[in-house]
């Protein structure tokens, strides 16, 4: 029961603080900028208003575009629910087997590309594609980290995979540690920050899918697309430093868990808001030669892994 | 024309009126001198292509713009006046002029022989009504399709200026190029309004995947009319006033275009030290626009916080500009003769510190920006602009220099303070033809600017009056006034009339001189590199559109094409012009 309302908390909370992630990527943007800049809730008072505004779309859009915002953040929910943030071990541990994630991780990205080609706006349907090929692009390398990582746990809970990183058990170490690697990186391509925004390349697209959603529907992105990369950020905190999360449900341990997951949250945060800020968006037909670097790393990863070192 | 040989030896351009003499026998009528450095060479219509031609690319010209003249009201006939500037041997600013039938309006399209004529001579089928034989490309460029077949507003007849037309037609006829060859493709429209532009213009991109195979475009929407208004309204020296008002960033350089095209026609000598003055602020006008481009460079690749330090550092340039002029934009600034406000001591010194700080923080500002992640690979082999097609359409500025080509009205005109200092400068070129090579000639160019301006300032700066009053109007004259804008060169074409007004003004924006060259840049190139192609020409909507004389926007808004596009834009079915 105490799990559950952990997942329970963990979710809505998830929902309500991802704004202030989104905001505070903005405010510490415009500081780069040398802009006074919004303030760091400005993203809640966006979502404010567009939920007070009509959904609008397209007349020949279809079903897809109006069950996509709701799916996408229901999707984070779920996997916001099932991963282990303030404690090592999951909530729900069913929620949070790494087969699972991936497919709640791609069964979004589909729909949000569906959306934009769905849409029939050219730009938003380029978008789309772009988004899909992201996918294609980034997913072996997610998985195949995982997947040493799992073999070097020996499990694909995501939980599971934690409690033996923090006990030191782990069978291939090197193998793991380089996994981490290729995990972390192929994490901040899949958040679609910049370098990476393709699929919502301003400048190049005008936001892509996102251009033809508007009032609630763009209001629910503008929360999911935030928790995605929370979820993201947390789940490899989760793997490989879930180092100071609670071991049990004491209360005392769940404090310093939350305490410690914030911080490295954080840190996170702060580590991605540099690189967005210091880089030009990767030229469209150069994306695959990165990715095929960061598989490089996930294939280095796996060898290690096979020689079991 | 063996007794008169060589009456003219040894005035500029005299060596390329006796090559066309020898080379059309009796294709000329007249040869006159409008002013020391500007040979016009009167021939019959029907040799202007070989002519201009011949001139072209065998004797080293480049066609900045031909001005179209109503002359009926004088000697009864239209006029064409296709301005040359000579850049080889024998430099200097050639006008092959040609009278047209009256009625008819016919004429031999340059453009079939010397693509650079093209938009001059569609702008001149559109506003004055005349008809070119094979011309390159047939469609109306500055009158919106739904136009009155018959009303031409440039003509001295044509109409009150109060007048609106109705529109004519509902639907689009605009026929836009798609030369697609067997590769399937769907159409991306870019614009009238697009993230990327603060101006209307709209792209028509036929892509393959995300591959661009052919582009084409349509601009106009946003005439002003300011060649009708100048000719109908204005006093000659008001006009001054206008010419800056063409361009947003680089009016300086449209007034000081202005100004010289009367006072060469009429004589008129400008001071030294006005002359220098001119210079000066024309560098600090290149120095706030080409931070502004380099800035987009970064905001076109993603990468915001270049543009926006750019942003904070042209301030400093701003700044520059509100010292020695009193305002943030130079306007105001230039009258015929001279300009109206002096630079004092103090302002030197104060002017001195700006710069060196600028040029601190601008080349720290280059190094952070070329050195940022992604950033060179997003520039390089992007938007190539082949040397064989900058040869044949004459682009100015950073564009023609950014593929080799060394044209920079500077220095190989040298005019106002620039003349005097021309021996020891030379315009700054790249080979790599790409967006790349555009940017870094910028770069070069923004701290040559730099020096500049303290060149002619420190010792340079001779004393005297600032001003020329004492001068004479007489009808008729005509001069070239060309200078070079940060976008490239300006070229303007004045004749005074006999009512203190300006008979025919022609205003020629650099960035008219880049569009026609835009489609083969895109070609090629994806979707994602579009606005960054645009943005490379560092384009002016509003200044290449400055002419004919009714508001089209709100026309075109109520009735036309904005729900065609707009549907279009959600569907993609039903096109406008696919279907």
């Amino acid at each position: 029961m105490a799990e559950f309302i952990i997942a329970l908390v963990q979710g809505i909370l998830l929902v309500l603080l991802a704004p202030l992630a989104s905001g505070i990527a903005r405010w510490f943007r415009a500081k780069v900028h040398t802009r006074k800049g919004p303030s760091i809730f400005q993203d809640y008072r966006d979502i404010a208003k567009l939920l007070k505004r009509q959904d609008v779309h397209s007349n020949v859009s279809s079903r897809v575009s109006r069950i996509m915002p709701p799916l996408y953040i229901g999707c984070m929910i779920v996997l916001g629910m099932g991963m282990p943030m303030a404690t090592r071990f999951s909530p729900i541990p069913f929620l949070a087997d790494i087969i699972l994630v991936i497919y709640m991780l791609a069964l979004p990205r589909f729909f949000f590309a569906l959306s934009g080609i769905d849409s029939g706006d050219a730009y938003a349907g380029t978008g789309g594609v772009r988004e899909l090929i992201m996918g294609t692009l980034i997913e072996p390398s997610l998985m195949l980290a995982l997947f040493v990582a799992a073999i070097a746990c020996g499990t694909t809970n995501v939980g599971t995979m934690g409690q033996m990183v923090g006990a030191g058990t782990v069978q291939s170490p090197i193998a793991f540690v380089i996994a981490g690697i290729a995990f972390a990186v192929a994490c901040y391509i899949e958040m679609g920050k910049l370098p990476y925004d393709e699929a919502e390349a301003e400048q190049e697209l005008q936001e892509g899918p996102l251009q033809e959603l508007s009032g609630p529907s763009l209001a629910m992105m503008h929360i999911a697309v935030p928790m995605k990369q929370v979820v993201l950020a947390s789940m490899f905190v989760a793997i490989f430093l879930p180092f100071g999360s609670a071991v049990d449900l004491s209360v005392a341990g769940l404090a310093v868990g939350t305490v410690v997951y914030l911080v490295k949250m954080v840190v996170i945060l702060v580590v991605t808001m540099v690189i967005e800020n210091c880089v030009s968006r990767v030229r469209w037909k150069f994306v695959g030669h990165q990715t095929w670097f960061v598989f490089a790393i996930a294939v280095c990863a796996f060898a290690f892994c096979v020689l079991g070192i | 024309m063996t007794k008169e040989k060589n009456p003219y030896a040894g005035r500029p351009g005299a060596t390329h009126v006796e090559a066309v003499k020898e080379r059309f026998p009796g294709a000329v009528t007249d040869v006159s001198w409008s002013t020391d450095y500007q040979p016009v060479i009167t021939v019959d219509a029907d040799s202007a292509p070989g002519v201009i031609e011949y001139l072209y690319y065998e004797r080293g010209g480049w066609m900045p713009v031909m001005a179209a003249n109503d002359e009926r009201p004088l000697i009864n006939k239209f006029a064409l006046y296709y301005i040359l500037s000579m850049e080889e041997q024998d430099k200097c600013m050639l006008t092959v002029r040609c009278e047209l039938d009256p009625v008819s309006g016919e004429f031999q399209a340059v453009s079939a022989r010397v693509p650079a004529a093209v938009w001059s001579e569609r702008e001149a089928q559109d506003l004055f009504g005349l008809t070119g034989r094979n011309i390159l490309d047939n469609r109306n460029l500055v009158l919106p399709d739904d136009w009155p077949q018959d009303l031409h507003p440039l003509r001295k007849d044509s109409m009150d200026y109060r007048f609106r037309p109705a529109p004519t037609r509902e639907i689009e006829n605009y026929d836009f190029l798609k030369d697609t060859g067997d590769h399937e493709t769907r159409v991306i429209p870019m614009g009238p309004m697009h993230i990327t532009s603060d101006e209307p213009a709209h792209f028509r991109l036929y892509v393959e995947g995300e591959q661009i195979i052919d582009a084409d475009y349509r601009m106009f929407f946003i005439h002003r009319g300011m060649e009708k208004c100048a000719e109908s309204r204005l006093n000659y020296d008001g006009v001054n006033f206008l010419a800056e008002r063409i361009c947003g960033i680089c009016g300086y350089a449209h007034s000081v275009a202005y100004a010289e095209t009367v006072e060469r026609a009429q004589g008129i000598e400008v001071p030294k030290r006005a002359q220098y003055i001119r210079s000066i602020l024309m560098e600090v006008e290149r120095l706030h626009s080409h931070l502004l481009n380099l800035g987009l460079v970064c905001h076109y690749t993603g990468f915001d916080t270049g543009f926006q330090h750019f942003f904070r550092i042209r301030e400093d340039a701003m700044d520059l500009a509100e010292l020695l002029t009193g305002a943030r934009k130079t306007y105001g600034l230039n009258i015929i003769g001279g300009v109206r406000r002096d630079i004092l001591a103090s302002q030197t010194a104060e002017t001195f510190a700006k710069i060196d700080k600028l040029r601190d923080d601008t080349k720290r500002l280059c190094d952070q920006m070329l050195s940022t992640p992604n950033f060179r690979k997003r520039v390089e082999g992007v938007g190539i602009l082949a040397p064989k097609i900058a040869r044949d359409y004459s682009p100015v500025g950073p564009v023609v220099r950014g593929s080799g080509f060394a044209r920079d009205a500077r220095w190989v005109h040298p005019f106002e303070g620039y003349q005097y200092i021309a021996d020891h400068h030379k315009p700054f070129t790249e080979e790599s033809c790409d967006v790349k090579g555009r940017t870094l000639v910028r770069v070069h160019e923004v701290l040559d600017s730099m020096d500049i301006v303290e060149e002619l300032l420190r010792d340079e700066l001779p004393a005297g009056p600032i001003l020329n009053d004492k001068f004479h109007i007489e009808p008729g004259k005509f001069a070239i006034g060309y200078d070079e804008a940060p976008r490239g060169e300006n070229v303007h074409w004045s004749m005074i009339g006999n009512n203190q007004k300006t008979y025919r003004w022609r205003a020629k924006a650099a960035t008219y001189s880049n569009w026609p060259v835009l489609r083969y840049m895109f070609r090629g190139n994806t979707i994602s590199d579009a606005a960054l192609i645009v943005g490379s020409i560092d384009p002016c909507y509003s200044c290449t559109e400055r002419v004919s004389i009714v508001d089209v926007k709100k026309r075109k808004e109520q009735i036309l094409t904005k729900q065609q596009f707009e549907e279009y834009g959600r569907t993609q079915k039903h096109s406008p012009i696919d279907m």
